[in-house]
């Protein structure tokens, strides 16, 4: 197995007809398809519920939650017709309320909840034409080259003479042809981590320039309504999801809507930090609602079809990781001030119309000549390696059977705490993975050893009251920091040689050249930059909090002990 | 797989007194297939239904091919000395599926570091049972047994119970279903770490409680002893990452409880024997079976740099291997106080 291929061009799509595509016949399967999610979802929801009071109740608050969204926290992408819906809702639930007898209430329940479903299933459901994804991947190569003056394929000589292709602006990792071998075989979910909001755009790229399928995944509602990005959105398959939305119906839908998606084998993507890192750390811990959808999906698949024909899941993460993060200053921010959690959802953050997001993403592919996406070895739904055929190898090398760990004393059998055991464990494992396949860059090894100087300096202060240290106070001594740099290097090929992390090539060369690419390219964009040098040739900042951003991306491997 | 291969059968590994006493009670549920190395001990139970003074029950049969056991039970319970864990594990996991489960009922501690007078053991480096399974087989429904179970006092039917710990609903269950008896109860537990911990950490503070009798002490000071050492070993177990609350039943103040009272308790009587000046090793080599808490002690003390507090682990330490006096030791203690009683609940 080739852990380190690199790409330097578009490869051939594994499957050449986009109508032959599963994200395509899930779109054109959409009425079934649905049909299959609602029901799921009720049968679900009914057994949770322990009697009929408690639908009803729950019926009464998705109502209370629904008309204090619309009136409390509206967005532009409220439409007048849900004023409409939930009046129509409230009707009903009050006309229930007078029945009675309560079976013929429950019944009556029963059909409200299958409304409230059909209604948030036609406004989460996706969409795919291929004539639009057309467009979109001739598009965004196009423009991103454009701005990069780098051709998309062909080597067109643009003004200033480069030769540069777009795909050279990406460093694509990672075990491709065996990915692209498994999404012929079963069914292939993306797991990245998450950082700024052009990782979705970024990665979509990606899994066209290495021939996969485009691929369903969640986005938040409110992108839908910014402009051109909203139509795109809407066609390459994207399903929405409304994030001031906490009822359990809802929640319990989209999970359907996920485990339907995969088991009827549509390779998908989604993000299991949830939201994007605010500290700038790899997620250490994941969201396991939807990494549980792939496990469920996979059982539900053996539970229907003989062994041979129940297609397998397959997890592949993935860590993207970038010079420079446009939302840096606003990220950390709210991760000091809320140690991560997020206290309200704002609907737009960092941009507020395509333009600006487009600008975003040219200044951020622009600014990042060492763009790196490092795929990870891909496992299966309970974390187990696989090998080129799919075959799940478990941890003594063993090759198993992936319906074995769903049966017990002879017999497949649905059990949901199991899954969120082994659902748990697949999280473990793809935290693990994040690390091993976390690709440093010039830039995290100057901003990581930069702030562990400054730390050091200031040993007494905790990470609060360093942060808030007068930026000109902070000066570190270059030929220090040049001594420190190298032995964090060694620490870090050290740990490349074990596979403990991916290293750019560039790291593997020259300290002066790492710490003049490092300086010159972390967080470029930024109004106050993280690092630069002084007048003396010692090395400054201008924003310290940022700087412990960048910093962030190198933990959990221990290095910071190499400071004490 | 065979589909008709259901659980009819429980397998149990390893056939010293507790081994033994699991299978007879599992015999009240099933048929049971018990692992003996020992080629007479096989002929000895499936011929004469009788092993070490114990009477088996007929559900009992005995072999000595571990491939039997995997091929023929989905459930089994390994329950064999720490020291010779690793390499039953080795020998078994060929033929061990993921759709095995096992239930361990071994209280013991392992590193492959080799254990010398000033060795120091990092946490990554020190395994409990379920841990080790989990590494050298590609079973993953693990769970582990621990409570007071006197080996000898269950041969003679006489009420009892056990806490099943795993993560999985279904193991607990499933263990349950096994166990349980009119005379036995099966309480469940999702503390894997804790209960282990718990079950392995008191045979020390057992060690200790010997010692007490072997001096001639009452019951204020085995009193003492058992709610300090039980402070102590809260202690250990949250530096270790396990959750409280398993020591506060059946596997950590129960089994605390029976050990440190009992003279049938193995590591009651290497204490007892201690403090009647004998050596340790004529009293290892006199009680034939592993003692396990000698061990345990090594690993606790080798493993102080942990942070966590441990002045009896250290004290006993010192007596066991160190030859200091014993009334020395005590008096150090009585002088290592803390002021506040019960503070790790507080905490």
């Amino acid at each position: 197995m080739d852990e380190h291929q690199h790409i330097k061009n578009r490869l051939e799509p594994v499957i050449s007809e986009i109508t032959d595509w599963p994200i395509y016949k899930l779109s054109q399967d959409r009425e079934s398809f649905l049909e299959e999610a609602i029901s799921k979802t009720i049968d679900n929801l009914l057994q949770s519920y322990s009697n009929a009071a408690v639908l009803h109740s729950e019926l009464k608050s998705v109502l209370y939650q629904e008309k204090n969204r619309l009136t409390k926290e509206p967005w532009k992408s409220d439409t007048p017709e849900e004023r409409i819906f939930w009046s129509e809702i409230k009707r009903q639930i009050l006309l229930t309320d007078k029945l009675d007898e309560e079976k013929k209430q429950f019944k009556q329940d029963k059909k409200i909840l299958r409304s409230i479903l059909e209604y948030y299933s036609l406004e989460i459901v996706a969409n795919f034409e291929p004539g639009k994804y057309n467009i979109a991947r001739r598009i965004l190569p196009f423009l991103f080259s454009r701005l990069m003056n780098a051709s998309p394929g062909k080597k067109l000589k643009f003004l200033f003479g480069s030769k540069q292709t777009i795909y050279d602006k990406f460093n694509i990792t990672g075990p491709i042809d065996h990915i692209r071998n498994l999404s012929k075989k079963g069914t292939v979910i993306i797991v990245p981590t998450h950082f700024s909001n052009i990782d979705s755009p970024t990665i979509g790229l990606i899994i066209d320039i290495i021939g996969l399928p485009a691929m369903t995944y969640g986005a938040g509602i409110n992108l839908f309504t910014i402009g051109i990005l909203s139509r795109w959105l809407n066609d390459l398959g994207a399903y929405k999801l409304d994030r001031r939305r906490k009822n359990k119906p809802y929640l319990e839908l989209l999970k359907n809507y996920s485990t339907v998606a995969i088991s009827r084998g549509a390779h998908s993507l989604f993000f299991p930090g949830g939201t994007r890192s605010r500290s700038g750390q790899i997620e250490k811990k994941l969201k396991l609602g939807l990494l549980g959808t792939a496990l469920e999906a996979q059982r539900q698949n053996l539970l229907k079809f003989h062994k041979d024909t129940a297609k397998k899941v397959y997890i592949v993460p993935v860590v993207l990781n970038y010079h420079f993060v446009m939302e840096a200053s606003s990220l950390i921010r709210q991760h000091l001030a809320y140690e991560g959690k997020e206290q309200f959802i704002p609907e737009k953050d960092d941009f507020s119309t395509s333009y600006k997001l487009l600008k975003l993403i040219f200044k951020v592919i622009t600014a990042n000549p060492g763009m790196t996406v490092s795929f990870s070895s891909p496992m299966d739904v309970v974390g187990n390696e696989v090998d080129f055929e799919g075959n799940s190898i478990n941890n003594i090398g063993q090759n198993v059977d992936i319906k074995d760990y769903f049966t017990l004393a002879g017999k497949m059998k649905e059990d949901k705490q199991r899954d969120n055991v082994y659902t748990s464990i697949l999280g473990e494992k793809i935290v693990e993975k994040f690390l091993t396949a976390n690709t440093v860059l010039s830039s995290h090894l100057v901003s990581f050893v930069a702030f562990e100087l400054i730390q050091k300096e200031f040993k007494n202060l905790d990470i609060y009251q360093l942060l808030r240290v007068p930026v000109d106070e902070i000066e570190i001594n270059v030929e220090e920091f040049k001594v420190k740099l190298n032995t964090i290097k060694e620490k870090i090929i050290d740990l490349y040689a074990e596979g403990k992390l991916r290293v750019h090539d560039r790291i593997k060369g020259d300290n002066d050249e790492i710490i003049k690419h490092g300086l010159k390219n972390l967080g470029v964009y930024h109004p106050s930059l993280p690092l630069l040098k002084n007048a003396n040739g010692n090395i400054i900042t201008q924003d310290l909090k940022v700087l412990y951003f960048y910093r962030n991306r190198l933990m959990g491997y221990g290095l910071e002990q190499h400071f004490k | 797989m065979d589909s008709n291969n259901t659980l009819s059968k429980y397998g149990v590994i390893g056939a010293g007194s507790f081994g033994l006493a699991i299978a007879n009670l599992l015999a009240e549920n099933g048929n049971v297939l018990i692992y003996a190395r020992n080629e007479q001990q096989v002929k000895d139970i499936n011929i004469n239904h009788l092993s070490k003074n114990y009477v088996m029950k007929e559900a009992v049969i005995a072999t000595n091919d571990l491939k039997t056991i995997a091929a023929e039970c989905q459930l089994i319970f390994p329950i064999v000395p720490s020291n010779g864990f690793v390499s039953m594990l080795e020998d078994i996991a060929p033929y061990l599926k993921p759709y095995h489960v096992l239930i361990h009922g071994t209280k013991g501690l392992y590193t492959p570091k080799k254990i010398s007078g000033d060795i120091l053991l990092r946490k990554e480096e020190v395994f409990t049972m379920s841990e080790l399974i989990k590494i050298k087989t590609g079973v993953v429904r693990i769970g582990c047994l621990a409570g007071p179970n006197l080996a000898s006092e269950l041969a003679e039917d006489q009420p009892a119970a056990t806490v099943i710990a795993s993560k999985f609903n279904e193991v607990i269950e499933l263990g349950q279903q096994a166990l349980r008896s009119s005379r036995f109860q099966v309480y469940g537990s999702n503390e894997l770490l804790g209960v282990e911990l718990a079950g392995v950490l008191k045979n020390y503070v057992a060690i200790a409680s010997g010692m007490l009798t072997g001096l001639g002490y009452g019951e204020n000071a085995r009193a003492l002893l058992i709610t300090r050492g039980m402070a102590e070993l809260i202690y250990i177990a949250k530096a270790l990452g396990a959750n409280e609350r398993a020591f506060l039943g059946l596997a950590g103040i129960g089994d605390l409880i029976a050990t440190c009272n009992s003279p049938k308790s193995r590591n009651y009587r290497v204490g007892l024997q201690l403090a009647e000046g004998k050596k340790l090793d004529e009293i290892i080599e006199a009680i034939g079976e592993v003692a396990e808490g000698v061990k345990t002690l090594q690993i606790v003390k080798a493993m102080q740099k942990y942070g966590y507090r441990a002045p009896l682990a250290e004290i006993l330490y010192k007596i066991v291997f160190e030859e200091l006096a014993i009334k020395k030791g005590i008096d150090f203690l009585m002088r290592f106080s803390s002021d506040k009683d019960a503070e790790y609940i507080v905490s």
